[in-house]
């Protein structure tokens, strides 16, 4: 029996491997040419195509930093920051507006007409039906499950303590920049700055942490800032002002109450106020302007006291001075007179010059800085005063946005009456400062001469949880000469003396001093109104020291007497007796 | 010839001498091409899937931290909340407005305790 020819079928099978290898090795090679042309050839085309939908860049905002305030001596936040939510609609979804507005209005609020022709707009597929809504608010709009209805989340600042310290805080608006006060002069430190995600991400937008390229940069929050405000007596300065202000029917004001041994502003109230979370619904935006930082006004005769000092500071005159008044003057033509009804001609001490409020007394005393004559070496030395030891003519650097410089005429003889100017100057009139500029001056001289820039900013906190607490910044040292302080300090509290107040401060325990002012207020196009006048007043309060520098400022108020006297000393009064009696003041020991 | 006679004729050409010496000759066993093929692809997908199990398992953490990322982000935005909710409840206004500040009596004092 022959054995069969297994030869044939093995070479056949040989074949067949190989034809099918050879097969396998043609496939994979086009899948290799293939994907080389997809993935090298082709790869910046796909790589662009695939990262710009996988790739995400988000930027991460930063908080913005929180604002504090003392309250005694322990810290109280006064601007926060709160996750509130916009609800919005998208009409094309929504199937029955009827129906939606009607559950929508008992959570969101509004007119349920109102509400339905929102809805049922064709105008737009965004329409914001509520802003600033709550959290929880927003869990009840959620759980109605309406096609159509969303929320967005917006950080809004939000003030605890209402309109507390409106003008200083200032507001944030829409596009998260601060406006006015401490938000604009220190936005740039609250704002932070923002982080960085940048990372491939899944359908959902969750970034997929096995790509090696993902970049995560932490954003750096806002610095919190702590103010030398004192919130309790913030509080009751505003009340103060507020009361003030009605009393005297006055439209607006400010106070200022400092610390002179800093430049520490304790409280600075303005009115009218507003409520900075709603700033949006202000009509009048002066409102916002903080007018002891940016109303520069002519002063009135509280500049009397710069003047005093000046002339004491020169050795020209002291507080036991004595001189022949002629009850004026008569300067370029013009007849420089007083307002007060004691202001006569008569023999005169340099306190009646506070006291009565002499204009021809500060005129006086401006001839003395001149070898007793109104001349260009008086001129000079009064605006040296002016500009160089009470550095009015420029702003003071406080923390607050839009602050003026105010304007302190130049003493060249410009051949349009400078003597007449100066003269005017030297009791308040024909040059501006700002309440602020006043009292940062008035500091220099009670703290016995170290021009301190007045400052709002206690301390910094920073990122890394550590504290940077502001220095009190010099601007001049020795404004004053030793023996100037107490013969100034002797003639203002002469005056306070002389004065009605009441209740009387107890001089046993305290001190206290302080001048009126009543300013004229310049017309556009030259000279001034005869209807209407500013009041102010320059004080002050102490025990030992001065604590305290108090600044007033009443605008046009309807008294029936002089408007320093009638509208502006009541509120020193009352702002005073507030320090004495919350026992702000250390007194006399 | 016949199958007995085959295998006859190929025993005879190992008979001779030295027939029943130990052979040195190493026998070589390599794998074909088809086993290689295979062996590399079976490897190339171990290698895939080990590939896949690792950014699957990073991915998973990254959705983990996602997730306490969220949670943090909630927490944080509830502490704000309370912060917000505390300021508020300790605001002058409302200390002012409150049932026992109304029965409090406005004395000034009669003196200041020194230290």
């Amino acid at each position: 029996m022959a054995l069969p020819n297994t030869n044939t079928s093995g070479v056949t099978a040989v074949k067949r491997l190989r034809l099918w290898y050879a097969l396998l090795i043609g496939i994979v090679a086009i899948f290799c040419i293939r994907l080389f042309y997809l993935q090298v050839i082709r790869y910046d085309y796909y790589r662009t195509a695939a990262l710009s939908d996988q790739l995400k860049q988000y930027e991460i905002p930063p908080s913005r930093g929180v604002i504090k305030a003392y309250d005694g001596s322990s810290v109280l936040p006064i601007v926060l920051n709160q996750k509130l939510y916009t609800v919005y609609a998208d009409p094309t979804f929504i199937k029955n507006p009827e129906q939606v507005a009607e559950k929508l209005v008992p959570i969101i609020g509004g007119k349920l007409d109102d509400r339905i022709s929102q809805l049922k707009t064709k105008k737009t597929r965004y329409v914001i039906l509520a802003k600033k809504v709550s959290p929880a608010q927003r869990d009840k709009i959620l759980a109605l499950q309406y096609p159509g209805i969303g929320t967005e989340t917006h950080n809004y600042r939000t003030y605890p303590q209402g309109s507390l310290a409106a003008q200083v805080l200032g507001f944030v608006n829409d596009d998260g920049k601060g406006k006015y006060g401490i938000e604009q002069a220190l936005n740039k430190e609250l704002s932070g700055t923002p982080g960085q995600l940048k990372a491939i991400t899944d359908a959902r937008g969750i970034p997929l942490a096995s790509s090696k390229n993902n970049i995560e940069i932490a954003p750096q929050n806002g610095k919190d800032v702590v103010l030398t405000i004192d919130v309790a007596m913030q509080h009751q300065a505003e009340s103060i002002l507020a009361d003030g202000l009605k009393n005297a029917h006055s439209s607006a004001g400010s106070v200022i109450i400092m610390d002179p041994r800093t430049g520490a502003i304790k409280a600075m109230a303005d009115a009218p106020t507003f409520n900075p979370a709603e700033y949006y619904k202000v009509e009048d935006g002066s409102v916002f302007q903080n007018g002891a930082v940016s109303n520069p006004i002519e002063t009135g005769s509280i500049m009397k006291t710069l003047t005093t000092v000046a002339a004491i500071d020169q050795g020209v005159v002291n507080k036991d001075t004595t001189y022949s008044d002629p009850g004026f003057w008569l300067v370029d033509g013009f007849r420089i007179q007083n307002v007060e009804e004691e202001g006569g001609a008569g023999t005169r001490s340099v306190n009646d010059i506070i006291n009565l409020s002499l204009n021809t007394g500060a005129t006086w005393e401006l001839m003395q800085m001149g070898g007793g004559k109104l001349d260009a070496k008086g001129r000079q030395a009064w605006y040296d005063y002016l500009t160089k030891h009470f550095l009015l003519g420029k702003a003071t650097g406080i923390e607050q946005g839009y602050e003026a410089d105010g304007y302190i005429p130049s003493p060249e003889d410009n051949g349009a009456g400078i003597n007449l100017t100066y003269a005017n100057m030297a009791f308040g009139q024909a040059l501006t400062a700002t309440p602020l500029q006043m009292g940062a001056a008035i500091s220099a001289v009670v703290n016995g001469g170290t021009y301190f820039q007045p400052h709002l900013v206690d301390s910094t906190d920073n990122a890394d949880g550590t504290t940077t607490k502001t220095k009190s910044v010099v601007k001049a040292s020795n404004i004053i000469k030793p023996g100037t302080l107490p013969q100034f300090l002797s003639i203002m509290e002469y005056s306070v003396q002389h004065h009605n107040f009441n209740p009387n401060f107890d001089t046993g325990k305290y001190q206290v001093g302080g001048k009126t002012g009543t300013a004229q207020i310049a017309k556009q196009g030259g000279g001034y109104r005869d209807d209407a006048y500013n009041g102010t007043y320059l004080g002050y309060v102490g025990g030992n020291d001065i604590q305290y520098v108090i600044v007033v400022f009443v605008k046009e108020p309807h008294v029936g007497t002089y408007a320093g006297i009638g509208a502006a000393q009541p509120i020193f009064s009352k702002l005073a007796h507030m320090l004495i009696d919350n026992s702000y003041v250390v007194p006399k020991h | 010839m016949t199958y007995s006679s085959s295998l006859a004729m190929n025993r005879h050409r190992f008979a001779g001498r030295n027939q029943n010496a130990v052979s040195f000759r190493v026998t070589e066993r390599t794998l074909g091409p088809i086993s290689n093929t295979i062996i590399l692809i079976v490897l190339a997908c171990l290698l895939g899937l080990l590939y896949l199990t690792q950014v699957t398992k990073t991915n998973a953490y990254g959705y983990q931290i996602n997730g306490l990322q969220e949670q943090q982000t909630s927490l944080k935005s509830e502490h704000d909340d309370l912060e917000v909710a505390s300021a508020r409840l300790q605001s002058l206004n409302r200390t002012q407005d409150s049932a026992v500040a109304k029965g409090l009596v406005s004395v000034a004092p009669s003196d200041t305790v020194q230290n």
